[in-house]
């Protein structure tokens, strides 16, 4: 197994107020690490870090298959993101969208690009909606555009930044439909997220944080039944008896 | 080199002391004043539209009077209005017992303000043509008066017969602009350009961008007397005589023509010759014998009806020619400072957001200056500093200028609020997706922005077309200059409303545009 992101020593400052704190992760090909926690405890910035949208501290290192990105180098081409807020352009329809990074950046042909965006878009349950705009679309519908758009692109690994929080209730479970072929599919995926049913069920590692820190990590099995810290237990409970 | 630096030194001192001197007589200008507001041009339709109907208090005596036509009507040091036809007028309202309010009206105002009862009188060393006895009414004459060519001292020219192939400048509209045109083909000028009085045509003149100015000989030979790199080489006969206009059917017109027979049997007309122009008149000269008032020689004439005054068919006829030439530069330098402010714009607004801060402080400096800096003002300096230094910008490149200058400092602000209106996400998606600087801009921020700026920038493409009327300043025959100038060839204001639908028939289509395309934007995905 060959670690795609491998992260030492990861710190970040707000001010005086820490973010990150020491933060050692290793994601491997093909696995997939839910990252919980209450809100602050840092988990949006370190998937922010990974896919450099936020700088940090100059003692981290960062390297993405295995070409560190501290250094300055961009290896952005082999990290997707999917966002909260789904971040479509407004201004192009659906296919449009998906087409526009494997057209600029990949350099593709306008027909090899539309080959795999109807293949993606079949994937993900929006073939109709090729033509119309992001805002003729319901949350759900287009934050499956969001993750076609990032597959597009064919990156090593997927980030995922609260997918499902933006979402009305009924539109949650298309998405993480989406999200559980991908993994089966064996797309190595790094998702901070809420769903713990998804983060039982799919996950082959979860990560606690908290403080800017990794608090524990383990089988899902292992941090939801027998967590051996109080604050994880804590906040498992918490979350299982909303 | 040592001849080079010798001339860029004269050049400099004589630029460092004239330039603020020069700048403050333009700028002081009644003409030049008259122009800082756009607006100006639909206030002064309006007023005479309101005034139209009721006439100056009896006891008063309105006179309109282009202030600084020397020696006719002036200031003094003190402020004071003085003058030849100050003295004269002044004296006629003495005697008829009505107290004289001078009110200071360009020339090319001046026959539009007495059809509409604005002034009674209106005096500015107006000549008695046919054209305008159509028009409005005149008094006897008193004074026979010539055109003159003057050019600047260190010239070659001596001679109207020199001026083949030159530029020469007149006043809009004046008996000298008329007679130029009547004699272009004679002499063959290659351009006439049109100025708003003596003070900027005489800048020129020296600048060298026209070669000579044809003008009334008085006021040329009383503005010179102090200024050696200026001479009149030519006495121009052209028989014409000044006088007194009024409104066609104003009986006062009789009053004042037998009080001027009184003042010059008195010697008083004489007496006032002597003392503005040191010289005695001749005896058979208007200023001293007492002559008929003129008559148009056509039957009938105009009127002085609303619709005979303001949308008169054959003075607008008359004018189309003038009218749609104008239109065309209007049009041509307004869609140059569009289009040039727009490429300049889009590109200060990316270096105020994303250039090193050194050039984002510089633009942001530009773009503030350039947004409280009055257009007029900007022209100006454009048009009259460069040829102290040696460059030598035409009046469409420096009314081009200008317009792109202030256009693209808008322009820049309404694009940086654009860019700043679209929200984080949409760039960190970009770099998310690994997109280069250039495609995240050109591909999905402008295209987002141009949606939010269109109504802002078409506001500001109005502004644009509107401020073009100020390079009129510069003697650019621009629509609103060219009706200017019909409207005093034909000593009546037709043309000018002729101007105003143009203007209107022009904009209201952009106005209306406006509100299309930000209907199409909302509906296209902004649901």
């Amino acid at each position: 197994m060959t670690a795609i992101v491998s992260i030492k020593n990861l710190s970040k400052q707000f001010g005086n107020f820490d973010a990150l704190a020491g933060v050692n992760l290793e994601i491997n090909e093909g696995e997939v690490v839910c990252i919980l926690g209450p809100s602050g405890s840092g988990k949006s910035t370190l998937i922010r870090c990974i896919n450099q949208l936020e700088d940090f501290d100059s003692a981290s290192e960062v390297k993405i298959g295995g070409i560190d990105i501290t250094a300055g180098k961009t290896v952005r081409a082999d990290v997707g993101m999917v966002f909260q807020s789904f971040n479509l352009f407004p201004h192009m329809t659906i296919r449009e969208n998906i087409n526009l990074a494997p057209l600029r950046v990949k350099r593709m042909s306008e027909q090899q690009a539309n080959a795999i965006a109807d293949g993606l878009m079949r994937r993900v349950g929006i073939a109709a909606q090729a033509e119309k705009y992001p805002s003729q679309l319901s949350g759900g519908q287009q934050q499956r555009v969001a993750i076609a758009r990032v597959l597009a692109m064919e990156p090593r690994v997927i980030l995922f930044d609260e997918p499902t929080s933006a979402l009305d209730p009924e539109m949650v479970g298309e998405v993480l439909d989406v999200m559980r072929d991908m993994a089966k599919s064996g797309v190595t995926m790094l998702v901070v997220t809420h769903e713990m049913g998804f983060a039982r069920q799919v996950a082959d590692r979860v990560i606690f944080m908290d403080a800017g820190k990794i608090v524990e990590a383990g089988k899902p099995a292992q941090i939801f039944d027998e967590p051996s810290q109080q604050r994880t237990r804590d906040f498992v409970n918490a979350v299982l008896q909303q | 080199m040592t001849r080079l630096a010798s001339v860029l030194n004269r050049v400099w001192a004589g630029y460092c002391s004239r330039l603020p001197q020069i700048l403050y007589s333009l700028l002081m200008q009644p003409t030049t004043l008259r122009f800082i507001g756009f607006s100006n041009f639909f206030v002064r339709i309006s007023v005479l539209a309101v005034m139209y109907s009721g006439s100056a208090f009896a006891a008063e005596l309105s006179v309109g009077a282009n202030v600084g036509n020397v020696p006719w009507e002036f200031q003094d040091e003190n402020g004071d209005y003085v003058g030849f036809e100050i003295d004269l007028v002044t004296e006629v309202g003495r005697r008829l017992d009505m107290n004289v309010e001078i009110i200071n009206i360009p020339f090319s105002g001046l026959f539009s303000a007495v059809q509409s009862g604005r002034i009674d009188i209106a005096i500015s060393s107006i000549t008695i043509t046919e054209r305008r006895l159509e028009s409005v009414a005149f008094v006897q004459p008193y004074y026979d008066s010539a055109q003159s060519l003057t050019v600047d001292s260190g010239s070659d020219i001596t001679s109207l017969d020199d001026m083949r192939g030159k530029v020469v400048a007149v006043d809009t509209g004046s008996t000298g602009d008329i007679w130029t045109l009547e004699n272009a083909s004679r002499f063959g000028f290659s351009e006439i350009r049109r100025f708003e009085g003596l003070v900027p045509a005489m800048l020129d003149v020296q600048s060298g961008r026209v070669d000579g100015y044809i003008s009334d000989i008085p006021g040329l030979e009383y503005f010179i007397r102090d200024k050696p790199y200026f001479k009149v080489v030519q006495r121009i006969e052209t028989g014409e005589r000044y006088s007194m206009v009024l409104a066609r059917g104003n009986p006062l017109a009789d009053q004042v023509n037998n009080v001027i027979s009184e003042l010059k049997r008195s010697g008083f007309v004489a007496e006032l010759h002597r003392s503005w122009f040191g010289s005695v008149p001749l005896a058979s000269s208007s200023t001293v014998s007492v002559v008929d008032r003129p008559i148009s020689a056509s039957v009938g004439g105009r009127d002085g009806g609303f619709a005979q005054t303001f949308l008169n068919w054959s003075v607008l006829l008359n004018s189309m020619p003038l009218l749609l030439s104008g239109f065309g530069i209007t049009l041509l330098l307004g869609a140059i400072g569009i289009l040039c402010g727009l490429v300049l714009g889009l590109f200060l607004s990316l270096v105020r957001l994303y250039g090193v801060w050194p050039a984002s402080l510089a633009t942001k400096v530009y773009i503030d200056i350039f947004r409280s800096i009055p257009i007029l003002v900007l022209l100006i300096v454009v048009y009259y500093a460069p040829p102290f230094a040696g460059i030598q910008l035409s009046a469409f490149t420096a009314a081009a200028i200008a317009l792109t200058l202030v256009s693209a400092a808008y322009t820049a602000e309404i694009f940086r609020a654009g860019i700043e209106a679209i929200p984080a996400g949409q760039f960190e998606a970009c770099r998310a997706l690994s997109l280069s600087y250039r495609h995240t801009m050109t591909d999905v921020i402008l295209p987002q922005a141009v949606r939010v700026v269109i109504p802002p920038l078409t506001n500001n493409c109005i502004n644009v077309i509107k401020d073009t009327a100020l390079a009129s300043v510069v003697a650019m025959p621009d629509l609103l200059k060219q009706a200017n100038q019909a409207q005093a060839l034909e000593a009546n204001p037709t043309p000018l409303i002729a101007a105003a639908f143009i203007y209107i028939a022009l904009l209201w289509p952009l106005v209306g545009l406006v509100g299309r395309l930000e209907q199409r934007f909302r509906q296209e995905y902004y649901r």
